[in-house]
């Protein structure tokens, strides 16, 4: 029944190990045996605690099987398995008439077409990106929630309170301040984190369900490949454009180490996050030459980032196969329980983070950490060109992405910022330190080394860029 | 360290000898909605210990049993490539299940066998669970089940979980294999 040359050889080792082992281990003792010669090394881990003097008669025994073997032992298994599977497959199915190439198959191409495919993506991206999260949410309905919610309501009422209840200056500053734990800790998740990533995830939601990510990794999956990733990696970076900090938690997904370590580092530099997007898009507006250097430079960044990373990063390329679903019709209950579920988990995991920063501000505030951080960033802020004023923008930054982002904003419109100034600073902001919650939740996920680490590379990284930027728009003096 | 940031300390429950249906399956061939459909919407999320691959649990009533029924990462294989397969192959083997659901997409039989097969191999009570069998209806798939179960010697039930087709006969086939599976043991 079976053709591949020499099992029999195979079935011998098996039955060797098999009789070898006296302890139960939840499964068969074939199929210990089975994964035994196949080097899992968390089976010989278990089977070596159980009984070791079992396991050092097996190791020969598995030697002696390679040896007959050109190709690994799992490759052999595993095509021996596929063997049978054909088979059964074979007297089981029965295929009707070919299935029609309709309307769905025709998308679906377009869709893994580079040359229709890219268009597609851009128009995706700008629909349900920019006009829907960005608009939308970031827009009409965090105006909502925070004006109506917060400065109406609870910032005035915290605020009384605080007055009421706390009689030292520096307490009220902690819950009700500026940077309070209720004004921006509480705020800043429940006003502007929410409804961003609500509408983020309702486009999500759609997107996936439709069937459109898979096709999506395919059409991406040869960029990726230069950059040490595959095209699974499209999705945590899809889900960066709407939030880096989710994002990030989500890059445990991806199989190997140095693949989310890769996509951690790519996150943390070269993907701005919605909140970001938004505001250095209308920084740009009325610089369109501006805005293209912008996006070439975030896109060099992106490749030359992820080329480097994944040459200087151990570890063998990663393989992709992705199965491709059929493209569906999204179900409305469908997209409203994942966004549901996905929020409430998001906004659990997040919600901590952003009272820590809160407080963290406040100390930094009350200590006068503040001040000198400002002070010292005054130092690279110059390096690249940029008023002195641009530093608190950039400290902030840290905390908030689209704050310092809004902080430039401010300078932009009291007429501090040429042209070139703004592109200089849109770049090496997007590019400087991802937000505090985003630091923390790479601590957790890559640990503290890691990411203190990968601070200080994006630290230098952007003012680096934004250096050599100015530089060259100064010396061919780029009309911007 | 890692622990501090908001992190939800809820662990795997610890195995308490109740009955307990396994669902495993390669990722997006619906073993989620497998899970709900059998255990309704509730679901405990914990992080598998020591990793920070997440496992569901929930509580489905089969056949006037309560059973508990994990629902693990995605697998291909029981050889494991990746986290969550290892956290996948650790729950099937340490967990004691009395009934595992293979998940398959049934428009990929051959593909998804290779799984089944090892589950088969390492006598673990399987149960093949061909989903979205729907489609493959539509791509003019037909599978013969009768036959499936003689040459898999395991229950094969075709099912569509996002319409709830099949539902009740696997629930059925879940009985049927627990009780049967009890009256050999005594």
């Amino acid at each position: 029944m079976y053709h591949v040359p020499g099992w029999d050889a195979i079935e011998a080792s098996l039955d060797r190990i098999e009789s070898l082992l006296a302890r139960p281990y939840g499964m068969s003792g074939r199929a210990v045996a089975l994964l035994l010669l196949q080097g899992d090394d968390e089976i010989a881990g278990i089977v070596g605690a159980a009984e070791p003097e079992a396991l050092e008669k097996i190791r020969p025994i598995v030697a002696e099987a390679q040896a007959r073997y050109d190709d690994p032992l799992p490759y052999i298994i595993a095509v021996r398995r596929q063997e049978e599977a054909s088979r059964i497959t074979r007297a089981v199915l029965s295929r009707g008439a070919a299935p029609r190439v309709g309307f769905a198959e025709r998308l679906s191409r377009i869709m893994m077409n580079p040359l229709t495919g890219i268009p597609l993506v851009l128009l995706i991206l700008y629909l349900g990106l920019y006009k829907f999260v960005g608009g939308f949410g970031a827009g009409v309905l965090v105006d909502l929630v925070e004006d109506a919610v917060f400065v109406r309501r609870v910032n005035p009422w915290t605020a009384a309170l605080a007055e009421r209840l706390l009689p030292w200056e520096s307490a009220r500053a902690l819950i009700a301040g500026d940077y309070g734990i209720v004004t921006l800790g509480v705020r800043y998740a429940v006003a502007i984190i929410l409804p961003i990533v609500a509408t983020f995830f309702i486009a999500f939601a759609v997107i996936e369900d439709s069937g459109y990510l898979p096709r999506l990794a395919m059409l991406i999956d040869r960029l990726f490949k230069a950059i040490g990733l595959t095209g699974r990696a499209v999705i945590p970076m899809v889900l960066g454009l709407g939030c880096d900090t989710m994002a990030t938690l989500v890059t445990r997904t991806l199989p190997t180490v140095r693949e989310r370590l890769i996509s951690t580092i790519l996150l943390a530099l070269a993907i701005p996050c919605s909140a970001q997007l938004g505001v250095i898009l209308s920084l740009l507006d009325g610089h369109p030459l501006g805005l293209w250097v912008w996006v070439g430079v975030m896109g060099g960044v992106f490749i030359l980032v992820g080329a480097l990373s994944s040459r200087v990063l151990p570890g063998e390329a990663p393989s992709f196969y992705m199965e491709i679903p059929p493209l569906r019709l999204p179900r409305p209950a469908n997209v409203l329980i994942k966004t549901y579920s996905r929020v409430r988990w998001y906004f659990l995991e997040i919600f901590p983070v952003f009272i820590l920063a809160s407080v963290v501000i406040w100390a930094g505030q009350m200590t006068g950490l503040f001040d000198r951080g400002v002070a010292l960033l005054r130092h690279p802020v110059r390096w690249i060109g940029l008023p002195d004023d641009a530093a608190v923008a950039f400290l902030f930054g840290f905390f908030r992405r689209d704050y310092g982002a809004a902080g430039l904003f401010d300078i932009k419109r009291a007429g501090l910022l040429t042209g070139r100034q703004i592109v200089v600073a849109c770049t090496t902001l997007a590019l400087f330190l991802p937000c505090v919650a985003q630091f923390l939740i790479t601590v957790r996920e890559r640990g503290l080394r890691t990411a203190v680490a990968l601070s200080a590379f994006v630290f230098v990284f952007s003012f680096s860029v934004g250096f050599l930027l100015n530089k060259v728009l100064v010396f061919w003096a780029v009309p911007l | 360290m890692r622990r501090r940031f908001g992190r939800r300390t809820r662990q795997a429950a610890p195995s308490d000898g109740g009955r307990r249906i396994v669902i495993v399956g390669s990722p997006n061939v619906g073993k989620s909605l497998i899970f709900t459909r059998l255990t309704g919407a509730y679901a405990v999320v914990s992080n598998y210990p020591g990793t920070t691959v997440e496992v569901f649990r929930g509580w489905a009533h089969v056949g006037g049993e309560r059973y508990e029924v994990i629902d693990t990462p995605g697998m291909y294989s029981l050889l494991p490539v990746s986290e969550e397969e290892l956290v996948a192959r650790r729950i099937l083997l340490s967990d004691r299940p009395d009934a595992v659901l293979h998940v398959a997409d049934a428009k990929n039989l051959e593909r998804m066998l290779l799984l089944t097969l090892q589950l088969i191999e390492a006598r673990l009570p399987v149960i093949l669970v061909l989903n979205i069998i729907d489609e493959a209806e539509r791509l003019g798939m037909a599978i013969d089940v009768p036959r499936l179960e003689r040459e898999l010697r395991a229950p094969v039930c075709a099912t569509d979980a996002t319409t709830g087709r099949g539902v009740d006969a696997l629930r059925g086939r879940i009985e049927e294999y627990v009780s049967r599976a009890r009256m050999g043991r005594h």
